[in-house]
């Protein structure tokens, strides 16, 4: 009987003796997470051959809904976003390429133009910031509608002698989203 | 505030109550009812026990093989992103899993068969919840840091599996003496099942990679389904304002517990063979069985494949149609390619099948089940030969331990010593090793007192140090009252 108090006595003890260190869950509150998502927005191309039919100084002019931005996941957790634009241009002439940022109002938010050089010229690459220390992030959170706009600065007849000579107009953005 | 108090419940419940199935320490310890749960085939010295209603078996254990709750919230002064990053994100791997089952014995009983003591039946009515959920390495990765600088990368969608299910068991067995060396036993079972839910076999991934036009390209290749049962009807009524939420939660539960809703039906196996006077081997099949979902049954699919640069506006095509909304059209287009759909189909889904063995050598001095000296007791041939009812002081063997999970078999080994101490008290030791832990000491405790038997167990006596750290922890408990020897 002795032998059962005792070993009851080291496994009730054992049991009452453990601990537990008292975690702090106020830190989930600081819990950031942000992840950085790359992702490919808008693509025009134009063979120069369309640029010379078109004939009148703008070639190319179109609005379209582009709303991404507008969703309400993204619109409320957006935190800033870069949008990368690379012009790359080997027709014979000088272009100029704007986009333009629309509201629901049809509001023009923001203006980006591109003054193309003909080529031979480097690729035209540029990055616009939205959010802490570039444009008003709410540019991108209202956008509805995209506006692009080609013009030729250039004439109607001419060909680059490079192969199959284009404008192309790339562009992407490197966004974060606050998940928590 | 609600999703902070949730998120903080979520991740408490898969760390402190996360259970895994195995209780190597109650399997093959004779004196207690409750292991006949755990092998049907076992020894069985009594003629009768009944279960004290809701306390004849209560399990909580609790067990993860990655990143501990101390490990994230401990009071360090590290800032809580650098220990996620560290410890979850770096840390864990796509077999790091958070695994729980916790069963609770409602009714409990058995008795010896009076026209043939070579039998003996058992009843019972438990519940059980079950759930598992591998750590999503590549979907967490992406939700934490984004594809961002990861060109090429592969985001497996695969990562994700998970199941988990609440169910009441009926069930009715039978422990036959084949002869004086060999104990068969089985158990049919009646699965009635409130909730169910599944995402075990998905595949596919996400890559992003340097465009042929744009700067980006994006492709999905997504073959995933989801399933559930039984959680759309409680999440309408706890929705509902026009009624009491808990009320109407409780009245469904209960109506589905008691075979009001998803029905499975399976069987449990067991044996015990004594190889001669000392050794015995033992083993057990366990849930062998399957559940039709078809209560309140819904399947998520996410299925086709996409790549994509974006918008993309190519003249002279864009010309034809002044009016094209490309983004729309875009959006139409990944939505028809991977379309997201959902359907009531009913579905069947199999239980997570158990299976225990065991290999224990007696020594000592060689007493009757209740502690008494074999030689003062008469211990004749109630059933198929005495030795049925002779224990001996000290055992000592090892256990092994098996059950089937969605990314395959998770496996455990133990050895266990166990020791009569007079007549009130039995004593099992174990030490368990698995993936979640390698320094698993277990320590189970039986008493009787006249008829009334109660046994406690605490398992991985080493965390005790601190729980909030370890990875692994139980404890079981049962109160029965067993008839010996009439």
């Amino acid at each position: 009987m002795k032998t059962v108090v005792i070993y009851l006595f080291v496994v009730v003890f054992g049991c009452l003796s453990a601990c537990v260190e008292k975690p702090d869950f106020d830190q989930f509150d600081d819990i950031d997470a942000i992840p950085t998502i790359d992702a490919s927005l808008i693509y025009v191309e134009s063979p120069e051959r369309i640029i010379n039919q078109a004939g009148g100084i703008n070639f190319y002019s179109q609005d379209f809904v582009f709303d991404p931005f507008n969703e309400d996941f993204v619109q409320e957790r957006l935190v800033d976003a870069i949008i990368r634009y690379e012009v790359d241009n080997t027709t014979s002439k000088p272009l100029d390429f704007t986009v333009e940022l629309l509201d629901a109002g049809d509001n023009v938010l923001d203006t980006e133009n591109f003054d193309i050089a003909p080529a031979p010229s480097p690729i035209l690459i540029r990055e616009i910031t939205y959010g802490p220390g570039g444009r008003p992030l709410d540019i991108l959170r209202n956008t509805v509608t995209v506006r692009l706009s080609a013009t030729n600065l250039g004439d109607n007849t001419s060909v680059s002698s490079l192969p199959d000579p284009k404008i192309i107009i790339r562009s992407s953005a490197r966004f974060r989203i606050r998940l928590k | 505030m609600k999703i902070r108090a949730a998120s903080i419940l979520v991740i408490v419940l898969i760390h402190g109550l996360a259970i895994s199935q195995n209780r190597e320490i109650l399997y093959d310890f004779d004196e207690i009812p409750g292991a006949l749960m755990l092998n049907p085939g076992m020894k069985i010295s009594y003629q009768w026990y009944a279960g004290v209603p809701g306390l004849s078996g209560i399990g909580i254990n609790a067990g993860t093989s990655g990143a501990t709750v101390h490990d994230i919230f401990a009071d360090d002064g590290v800032d809580i992103n650098q220990k996620i990053r560290e410890r979850a994100i770096n840390g864990m791997t796509k077999r790091d899993e958070l695994s729980g089952t916790f069963q609770v014995n409602l009714l409990q009983g058995g008795f010896r068969a009076a026209n043939n003591t070579r039998n003996f039946y058992s009843f019972g009515w438990y519940l059980e919840g079950d759930a598992i959920g591998y750590w999503p390495k590549d979907l967490a990765d992406l939700a934490w840091d984004g594809n961002a600088d990861q060109l090429g990368r592969r985001f497996d969608l695969g990562h994700l599996k998970t199941r988990g299910e609440l169910l009441s068991v009926f069930h009715f067995g039978i422990n036959h003496i084949y002869n004086p060396k060999l104990i068969l036993g089985a158990r049919a079972k009646i699965y009635s099942i409130p909730l169910h839910m599944a995402a075990s076999n998905n595949q596919g991934h996400f890559v992003t990679t340097a465009g042929q036009n744009n700067i980006f390209s994006h492709t999905l290749v997504a073959d995933m389904l989801a399933r559930s049962s039984g959680i759309n009807e409680i999440r309408n009524a706890l929705e509902d304002d026009s009624v009491d939420e808990l009320a109407e939660v409780r009245k469904i539960l209960t109506k589905r517990s008691l075979l009001g809703g998803d029905l499975g039906f399976g069987i449990d196996l067991g044996f015990t063979y004594d190889l001669n006077e000392s050794w015995v081997v033992t083993g057990s099949l366990l849930d062998l069985g399957l559940s039709f979902h078809s209560t309140d049954p819904w399947n998520y699919t996410l299925d086709g494949n996409i790549t994509t640069e974006g918008v993309e506006v190519i003249l002279p095509d864009a010309l034809a149609d002044p009016d094209s909304e490309f983004w729309e059209d875009l959006v139409d287009e990944i939505e028809g390619m991977v379309p997201f759909e959902e359907d009531n189909d009913s579905y069947i889904s199999f239980r997570p099948t158990k299976l225990y063995g065991s290999v224990r050598h007696n020594f000592g001095e060689p007493l009757s089940t209740v502690g008494v000296r074999s030689a003062d007791c008469n211990c004749t041939d109630q059933a198929a030969g005495s030795r049925r009812l002779i224990t001996y002081t000290n055992s000592a063997g090892l256990q092994v331990f098996a059950v089937n999970r969605p990314r395959g078999p998770q496996t455990a080994i133990t050895a266990f010593y166990t020791r009569r101490l007079g007549r009130l008290m039995q004593v099992k030791a174990t030490y368990t090793a698995d993936k979640f832990t390698k320094t698993n000491l277990g320590l189970g405790v039986n008493l009787q007192a006249g008829p009334i038997q109660f046994y406690a167990m605490v398992d991985n006596l080493l965390a005790f140090e601190n729980l909030a750290d370890t990875q692994y922890a139980s404890f079981q408990i049962g109160l029965n009252i067993i008839s010996w020897g009439r």
